[in-house]
C-alpha cells in the first residue's frame, strides 16, 4: 500500500480527482485508449473488456457554463452546459486524453450537444430505444451493444473476449456490491456517514483496483464503528431527481447543512445505478450487459413507473421522513416527472414532499434555504405530534412567468 | 410567560408580545427596515417592552421569522416565514384552509391540513411582480404614497391593461400609459390585477376554503377584491394582516 492509500478512505476520496487524473495518465502512457462516457447507461464493461478505461466527463462546474453558453442556449440544463464548456475551454484533462467519447440518446438537451461535441472530439453515440417495457426495445439496445462493441473491437484492434467481458462484469459487480453495501449502512437510527461523506465514496474511473481496496477498507471500518454521531435528530431525507455530479453538490449540502441527513440518494449519482448487478453466469455476456443497463429507471424513459417503484422501496427502507426533489433548470423530462413524484410521495408515501428546481450556480441558496427549513419544520411538526402521516408538500415556485 | 415574536421582513420589522398563558397579544408595533435591522429591531423590541412594563425576566422566548430573521442576533431562535403565517393565522382563524401572503418583496400560498399544520406551499420570491414591490414602485411614479394606492384605484373607470409580467418593464409601460393619457385611477387598478394576477398563477387550482390574507399588502384598498376575483374564492383578509407573521412566530415558543 503507498502512503497515499494509508490515511485512509476518506482522504483518498477527497483526492478522487488527481487518483483518477493520475491512472488515467499512467494508462494512457502505457498506450490504453482513455474514453470518455456522460452517462449511466454506457455499458462501462465493454469499454473495460477492450483494455481501455472508461472516464465520466459530466461536469460540474458552474464556471465552465459561459464558454459554453457561446455556442448552446443559455435555457439548456447546467450539466450539459458544464460539460460541454470543457470542451470549449479545452480544459477537462480526461477529455483531452480521450480517444472516443461514448454517448447515448438519452434527452434532447445532451444529443443536440453531442453532435456539436462530435465537430471537435470523436464520438460514438449509442441509440437507446425508450420504452422500458418492450421487447423489441431491449432486442435492439442489445443490438447496438453488439455492434458498439464491434466498433470498439476495429477502432482500437483488440478483439474483446467473453472472457475479459466477464471479468469486467466481475469487477463492476463488485465496485456495485461494495457501493450498495455502504448506502445501506444509512439505514440505521444513526448512520456513520452523511450524505455527502456517502456521495464522496465514487470515482471517475470505473472499476479501478485501488478504489475498490478503499471501499473495502471504509466498510469494514464503519460497520466496526462503535461510537455513532448522534444523528437521530436529523430529519431523514430522500433524495431523488437529477444526477449530482462532482462538484454539483450544493443542495444536498445545504439540506445536510439545515437539520437533514440525507439518507438515500435516488438518482444516478447515488443508488440508481448500483442496485441491479450483471448476470455473471449469462453466456451472453453482452445481453446480460443490456439487460441491466436497459432497466435504468431514468426520465428519459417513457414510461418510467420503475422509479416510481424504486422511491417507494426506498422512502420504506430508508425510513425517509420527507422526499425532496431536485431538478437541473431546463431538464423537461425529470422536470415534468415531478408531478408524479410528487403525487406518489404526498399521496401514496404519505411524507411532506419539496420539489427545487435550480442550477449550478449558488446564489439561489437563500431562496432555497427558507424552503427547506419550513419542509422540516412540518417534519418535526409531524413527528412531536406523532400524527400519521398526513401529506405535506412544497413546490419551489422558481418561475412563475412560466405559469400564467 | 411572555414570548417576543420578531418578523424581520424586506420592508418592514414587527414585533408581537405574547401572553403565553392567557394567549392575548400584550403589544404589536412596526418600525421600517433599514440598515442597522437588529439595532432596529432591538430598539422596537425594548420599547414595546418599556410601554407594556413587561420585565426581561418573564420572557420565555423570542423568536425571529422574516427574511432577516438570521440578522436578528438577540433572538433565541429563528422560524420560517411558512411556519409562523400558518400558525399565527390558525391561532385567530382556526377553520382557514389556504393562506395568501403578499408582503415587500414575496408572496407565498400556504394550504393548511385540518389541524393547521402546512401541507403545501409555493413560493415567489424571485420576481418582483406579485409582490409589494410593484406596489411601491407605482406609487413612487405616480408620486402617491403607498397607503393612498388603494383609495386611488376606488376611482378607476376602466382598469388599464399591465401586459408585462415583470416589475422593471411594467415600470415603462406605465410611463408609456402615462404619456397617452391615461388616468391614474385605471392604472392603479390595473396593477392590483397584474398582481393578483401573478400570485393566483402561483397559487394554482388547488384553493380550499376559507381563504385568509395576510401580509402588508393586504391592508391597501381593493387588493383583496382584486384577489377574490381572481382566485374565484372568497377571501378573508386576517386581522391585522401586517403582524400575522410575527404573532405566528411569537406562538411557536408556546408549543414549538
Ligand atoms: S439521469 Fe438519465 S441521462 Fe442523466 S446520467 Fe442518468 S441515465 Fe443518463
Ligand atoms: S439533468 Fe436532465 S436535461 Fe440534464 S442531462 Fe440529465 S436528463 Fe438531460
Amino acid at each position: 500500500m503507498t502512503h497515499c492509500d494509508a490515511d485512509g478512505p476518506h482522504e483518498w476520496f477527497r483526492r478522487m480527482i488527481s487518483n483518477c487524473l493520475q491512472y488515467a495518465r499512467a494508462a494512457h502512457a502505457e498506450g490504453r485508449p482513455i474514453i470518455g462516457i456522460m452517462c449511466e447507461f454506457t455499458p462501462r464493461e465493454i469499454i473495460m473488456a477492450a483494455g481501455a478505461v472508461p472516464v465520466c466527463l459530466c461536469g460540474g462546474s458552474a464556471a465552465t457554463i459561459p464558454a459554453a453558453e457561446e455556442h448552446l442556449p443559455a435555457n439548456l440544463c447546467p450539466l450539459i452546459k458544464s460539460t460541454y464548456g470543457y470542451s470549449v475551454l479545452r480544459n477537462n484533462p480526461f477529455l483531452e486524453m480521450a480517444s472516443l467519447v461514448v454517448a447515448e440518446t438519452t434527452c434532447d438537451g445532451k444529443k443536440k450537444m453531442y453532435e456539436l461535441l462530435s465537430e471537435r472530439y470523436p464520438m460514438y453515440v449509442l441509440e437507446l430505444p425508450q420504452k422500458p417495457h418492450e421487447d423489441s426495445g431491449l432486442a435492439q439496445w442489445c443490438e447496438t451493444l453488439r455492434r458498439f462493441k464491434a466498433e470498439l473491437e476495429l477502432r482500437f484492434g483488440v478483439p474483446i473476449t467473453d472472457e475479459a467481458l466477464r471479468a469486467a462484469i466481475a469487477n463492476m459487480n463488485q465496485e456495485r456490491r461494495l457501493r450498495r453495501e455502504l448506502a445501506a449502512l444509512m439505514k440505521a437510527d444513526a448512520p456513520p456517514l452523511t450524505g455527502r461523506q456517502l456521495l464522496d465514496f465514487k470515482s471517475r474511473v470505473a472499476g479501478m483496483e485501488r478504489d475498490l481496496v478503499q471501499l473495502e477498507l471504509a466498510l469494514v471500518a464503519l460497520r466496526s464503528q462503535t461510537e455513532l454521531p448522534a444523528r437521530q435528530n436529523r430529519v431523514r431525507v430522500l433524495m431523488t431527481g437529477v444526477p449530482m455530479v462532482h462538484g454539483a453538490e450544493w443542495v444536498l449540502d445545504l439540506v445536510e447543512d439545515h437539520g437533514g441527513l440525507v439518507v438515500a440518494l435516488e438518482n444516478c449519482t447515488g443508488l440508481k445505478p448500483i442496485l441491479e448487478d450483471v448476470d455473471e453466469s449469462s453466456d451472453d455476456p453482452i445481453h446480460a450487459l443490456a439487460v441491466k443497463y436497459y432497466h435504468l429507471p431514468c426520465s428519459v424513459m417513457s414510461p418510467n413507473d420503475d422509479r416510481l417503484n424504486l422511491i417507494r422501496e426506498l422512502a420504506l427502507e430508508y425510513r425517509a421522513e420527507c422526499v425532496i426533489e431536485l431538478v437541473w433548470q431546463a431538464c423537461i423530462t425529470y422536470d415534468v416527472e415531478s408531478y408524479r413524484v410528487k403525487r406518489l410521495v404526498q399521496e401514496e408515501i404519505g411524507v411532506p414532499y419539496l420539489g427545487i428546481e435550480t442550477d449550478y450556480s449558488v446564489s439561489d441558496s437563500a431562496r432555497i434555504t427558507v424552503r427547506v427549513e419550513a419542509l422540516f419544520e412540518a417534519v418535526l411538526q409531524r413527528r412531536r405530534s406523532g400524527s400519521p402521516a398526513a401529506p405535506v408538500s412544497a413546490v419551489q415556485e422558481a418561475r412563475p412567468d412560466d405559469k400564467t | 410567560m411572555i414570548s417576543a415574536g420578531i418578523d424581520a421582513g424586506s420592508r418592514s420589522i414587527k414585533v408581537v408580545l405574547l401572553d403565553l398563558d392567557t394567549h392575548q397579544v400584550l403589544a404589536c408595533g412596526q418600525t421600517n427596515q433599514g440598515v442597522h435591522q437588529e439595532a432596529l429591531a432591538q430598539d422596537l423590541f425594548l420599547h414595546l417592552l418599556e410601554q407594556t412594563g413587561v420585565d426581561q425576566s418573564n420572557l420565555r422566548g423570542i423568536i425571529a421569522t422574516g427574511y432577516g430573521r438570521n440578522l436578528i442576533g438577540f433572538a433565541d431562535t429563528t422560524v420560517t416565514e411558512i411556519t409562523c403565517h400558518a400558525r399565527g393565522v390558525c391561532h385567530t382563524v382556526p377553520s382557514a384552509r389556504t393562506i395568501v401572503e403578499i408582503g415587500g418583496q414575496d408572496s407565498k400560498c400556504i394550504r393548511l391540513n385540518g389541524d393547521g399544520t402546512v401541507r403545501d406551499f409555493a413560493m415567489n420570491d424571485r420576481c418582483a411582480a406579485g409582490t409589494g414591490r410593484f406596489l411601491e414602485v407605482v406609487a413612487a411614479r405616480l408620486g402617491v404614497t403607498l397607503d393612498a394606492l388603494g383609495a386611488l384605484a376606488k376611482h378607476a373607470k376602466s382598469p388599464a391593461h399591465i401586459s408585462s409580467t415583470c416589475v422593471v418593464f411594467a415600470e415603462t409601460e406605465i410611463i408609456g400609459l402615462l404619456a397617452s393619457g391615461a388616468a391614474p385611477a385605471d392604472i392603479v387598478a390595473g396593477v392590483l390585477i397584474a398582481v393578483s394576477t401573478r400570485v393566483g398563477a402561483m397559487a394554482g387550482r388547488h384553493v380550499e376554503d376559507p381563504v385568509l390574507f395576510t401580509g402588508g399588502v393586504a391592508l391597501i384598498p381593493g387588493m383583496v377584491d382584486c384577489l377574490k376575483e381572481t382566485l374565484g374564492h372568497p377571501v378573508c383578509v386576517a386581522p391585522e394582516p401586517q403582524f400575522t407573521g410575527a404573532l405566528g412566530a411569537a406562538l411557536t415558543s408556546a408549543s414549538p
